[in-house]
């Protein structure tokens, strides 16, 4: 306990326990998690057939990639399989014996340790394919480092991102403004380099691949983008108005983020409407994913890819359930841009990405919104146990306090289940439900 | 403004009066501002103090304070951020800085970053008046063409910062003259470098003389190193085991203290508050801001904005070139970036002869020393065994 909520600090948890995946119950989850393995499968395939294969930070523009049909993986995304598959304590045990220590950043060097095991036959999925290209976004000191031990122990090229910062966040409603007016939201100049950075991005795959960018297809894949995006923010909005809620975040995480790391592809845009039509159906036939919905509760920040039935857990006895997560949220809020320019509009999309998300005062007003939009009676933050990722903790506990929404504030790992006791865990956020929200 | 009076009527060598700017740091600039004069802080190492003297500001590089407790500051920051950014942004609130005219804040680290975001929203949220007006200097630093235009340009957007907190603008002449006194510090700080690779001058004593060069006035900082200098060749080469440090940027001198009290004498290290603060010039035959912006962008690199790779041929020759027998990693709790260039450069330093201890998860304050202290007496007796 601390002046600004609660504060746990994880002990580590006996080495035997393993976390469980949450069961999933839209088809459109299951489906998505069918397609990714199929996809995956097809990269490996194409990967060692020779094609390239490049390794990309979660906010680096992927839709460049796509319109030179170059095969990639998001960083952190792999993180989740493998921390999913209760492989990250071995892959990060293997980082530390080579002198790196265990507090360092996992979620972003996970794929990294991977590719450290001597005996790859127990990699998930037959482990990463050869990776040939590292795209990574400089949202914190650790991703140079990272991505340049890729290039060190790899020889894998390596083109980053710069993060420029917003000095002035004002209007606090992003939201509303970023779709078509990003121009007069972001500074002019930041807009500017980002495209120049876009540009050099070009150029280097179409150097290192032999690959050219099309610009008609750059366009197309933006209005697949778009399209995807608005179907995620109806199921958003179709989400927050619905009592009790049809879904929780067990099923809307994979259905939203599975086709987030395809977007602009059609498939993806087909994943989004599914998603947005199976909720519907559900709101019409007034099914609820826990009937007896006393609270509805929001998870801040990533998600416990190692142990996702703790979102359900509190659901029989409580009535707790987790109706969002930031991954539908910032689908729907965070990523359309309209305009006439493809490269500015992408720039658009990158300029700023994450502010709303991860910096104050940006984050801490839309969690608010987001908590208000969805009838939230309290919230759960997870905030990084390691120095990955600092979203201002006190000043989102302290914007979402004020609106009247209590917070548990959790201090732990989302990929490293070595930190994460479930047993303590479950017993503090119980006490906190009972003493705080009923 | 005149240089500083204190200088007159003095007993004190310019060692001990550089000391005594080391230790209280923030003396000289509350003289200049009893004279009348303006302070700019300033917060991270790409920070042009050119610019601030060409705008007749006092440049201040704020600093943390390890024997102080930080309050104010655990309330709003996560229990694993940075010991030192924490304590700088303890003092920030305290009213340590309260006498600051400006503040300029770089992202010349992710924490420096933080505690820009920290302080803009404290500002804006719990309205105080004892927080000093600030502004945000944004600078890149992956190496590619079109952000040493971008930062170019950030360097003018600071020079019209400043001359609208001045009230007048810089001339071409100011600006010139700034980057000349800021040359001949690095000049004669090199100088002192030299001197400790002879081992004429200790760590401790070498922190104690660069320190104050981002604390006081230049002209009255140059007279001083240079008066050391004169004397130098009574300077005598002290024994000891041969330390380069590298890890965590120490603003303070205690660990120096514990290392040469083990019978080592740290020849040299890789930290913008000792060598890296003074390693590259500032180019007089271009245009002057052109200039400024390219020497932060083409500077050594820093252990928070440089890849692995860079970091250990930068460490490993600056290592060599200090005659180093050992190097000491002193890594801060909560501070990844240098903890991510620890293993490539131990085996990197270690494949030459060069042996390593690495100090881990250290507090910024000293408190109990005493098991810190064996570890350091125990390695360096390990090289005198070698010798």
């Amino acid at each position: 306990m601390t002046g600004r909520g609660f504060l746990v600090s994880q002990p580590s948890t006996s080495s035997n326990w393993r976390g469980k995946s949450g069961a999933k119950q839209l088809q459109s989850a299951i489906n998505a998690a069918a397609f990714q393995k199929e996809w995956f499968q097809q990269i490996r395939r194409r990967v060692e057939a020779g094609e390239p294969c490049a390794l990309v930070g979660a906010d680096a523009p992927q839709e460049i990639l796509r319109a030179m049909d170059i095969p990639y993986i998001v960083n952190q995304w792999w993180a989740s399989v493998v921390s999913s598959r209760q492989q990250a304590p071995r892959y990060l045990g293997l980082m530390n014996a080579r002198g790196y220590q265990p507090d360092l950043c996992a979620y972003c060097s996970l794929a990294f340790a991977s590719t450290l095991d001597p005996d790859p036959t127990n990699a998930p999925w037959g482990g990463l394919p050869k990776i040939s290209l590292g795209i990574p976004d400089l949202a914190c000191d650790s991703q140079m480092k990272i991505f340049g031990l890729w290039n060190q122990e790899h020889g894998v090229p390596i083109y980053p991102f710069e993060r420029t910062m917003l000095v002035d966040p004002s209007p606090m409603n992003w939201w509303d403004k970023n779709r078509h007016d990003w121009e007069e939201l972001y500074q002019p100049y930041r807009l500017d380099l980002m495209v120049e950075e876009l540009k050099g991005l070009v150029t280097f795959l179409e150097v290192t691949t032999g690959r050219t960018l099309s610009e008609t297809k750059l366009k197309r894949i933006m209005d697949l983008v778009n399209e995807q995006e608005e179907y995620s923010k109806l199921t958003r909005d179709l989400i927050a108005e619905t009592v009790p809620a049809p879904i929780s975040i067990v099923d809307s995480i994979p259905s939203v983020m599975i086709p987030q790391w395809h977007r602009g592809a059609e498939w993806a845009v087909n994943a989004a409407k599914m998603f947005y039509e199976e909720v519907k159906d559900k709101v019409a036939r007034g099914e609820a994913v826990c009937a007896n919905e006393k609270i509805r509760l929001m998870w801040i920040g990533r998600g416990l890819w190692f142990n996702t039935s703790f979102y359900q857990h509190f659901q029989e006895k409580y009535g707790g359930v987790f109706v969002w997560s930031f991954y539908l949220a910032l689908a729907a809020d965070g990523y359309a841009r309209y305009g006439d320019d493809p490269l500015r509009t992408l720039a658009a999309r990158y300029t700023n990405l994450t502010e709303g998300l991860n910096v104050p005062p940006w984050n801490a007003a839309w969690y608010v919104n987001e908590a208000k939009r969805n009838k939230i009676r309290a919230a759960v933050h997870l905030a990084s146990s390691d120095n990955c990722l600092d979203r201002g903790a006190y000043f989102v506990n302290k914007a979402l306090e004020d609106a009247g929404i209590p917070v548990f504030e959790i201090e732990s790992n989302n990929v490293d289940s070595r930190t994460w006791n479930d047993e303590e865990m479950t017993k503090r956020f119980s006490e906190f439900l009972e003493t705080r929200v009923l | 403004m005149e240089a500083g009076s204190w200088r007159r009527n003095t007993e004190l060598s310019p060692l001990d009066l550089l000391k005594l700017n080391y230790r209280e740091r923030e003396r000289a600039a509350r003289e200049w501002q009893a004279r009348g004069g303006q302070v700019v802080g300033y917060l991270g190492a790409d920070v042009p103090e050119e610019l601030l003297i060409a705008a007749g500001f006092f440049p201040l590089r704020i600093t943390g304070d390890p024997v102080s407790l930080t309050p104010f500051a655990d309330k709003y920051v996560q229990r694993h951020f940075n010991p030192q950014a924490r304590s700088i942004l303890n003092r920030l609130l305290d009213g340590t800085y309260r006498f600051l005219d400006h503040l300029v804040i770089a992202n010349s680290a992710e924490a420096t970053v933080r505690v820009f975001v920290y302080l803009r929203e404290i500002k804006r949220i719990e309205p105080r008046r004892d927080i000093p007006d600030f502004y945000f200097f944004e600078f890149l630093h992956t190496k590619f063409h079109r952000n040493a235009q971008y930062n170019r340009d950030r360097v003018r957007d600071l020079k019209k910062q400043l001359e609208t907190w001045s009230g007048k603008p810089i001339s071409d002449v100011a600006l010139r003259d700034a980057i000349a006194v800021c040359n001949e510090n690095r000049k004669l700080l090199a100088q002192v470098a030299q001197l400790r690779i002879e081992s004429r001058i200790s760590g401790v004593d070498a922190l104690a003389i660069i320190g104050p060069s981002m604390g006081m006035p230049k002209n009255d900082h140059n007279k001083l190193v240079r008066e050391l200098l004169h004397h130098a060749d009574q300077l005598a080469p002290r024994p000891g085991a041969r330390l380069f440090i590298v890890g965590s940027q120490l603003d303070r001198a205690w660990f120096y203290e514990i290392v040469e009290s083990c019978g080592a004498i740290i020849v040299a290290e890789d930290s913008d508050w000792g060598n890296r603060a003074f390693d590259t010039l500032v180019d007089q035959t271009i245009a002057p801001l052109d200039a400024i912006a390219d020497r932060h962008f083409f500077k050594a690199p820093s252990p928070y904005k440089s890849t692995v790779q860079e970091r250990v041929e930068y460490c490993v020759r600056k290592a060599v070139e200090a005659n180093a027998e050992g190097v000491i990693f002193f890594l801060l709790n909560g501070e990844d970036p240098p903890a991510w260039d620890y293993p490539e450069q131990k085996r990197a330093l270690e494949s030459r002869g060069i042996r390593t201890l690495c100090l881990d998860h250290q507090a910024y304050a000293p408190g109990d020393t005493s098991e810190l202290k064996a570890r350091i007496e125990a390695s360096v007796q390990t090289l005198g065994t070698r010798q």
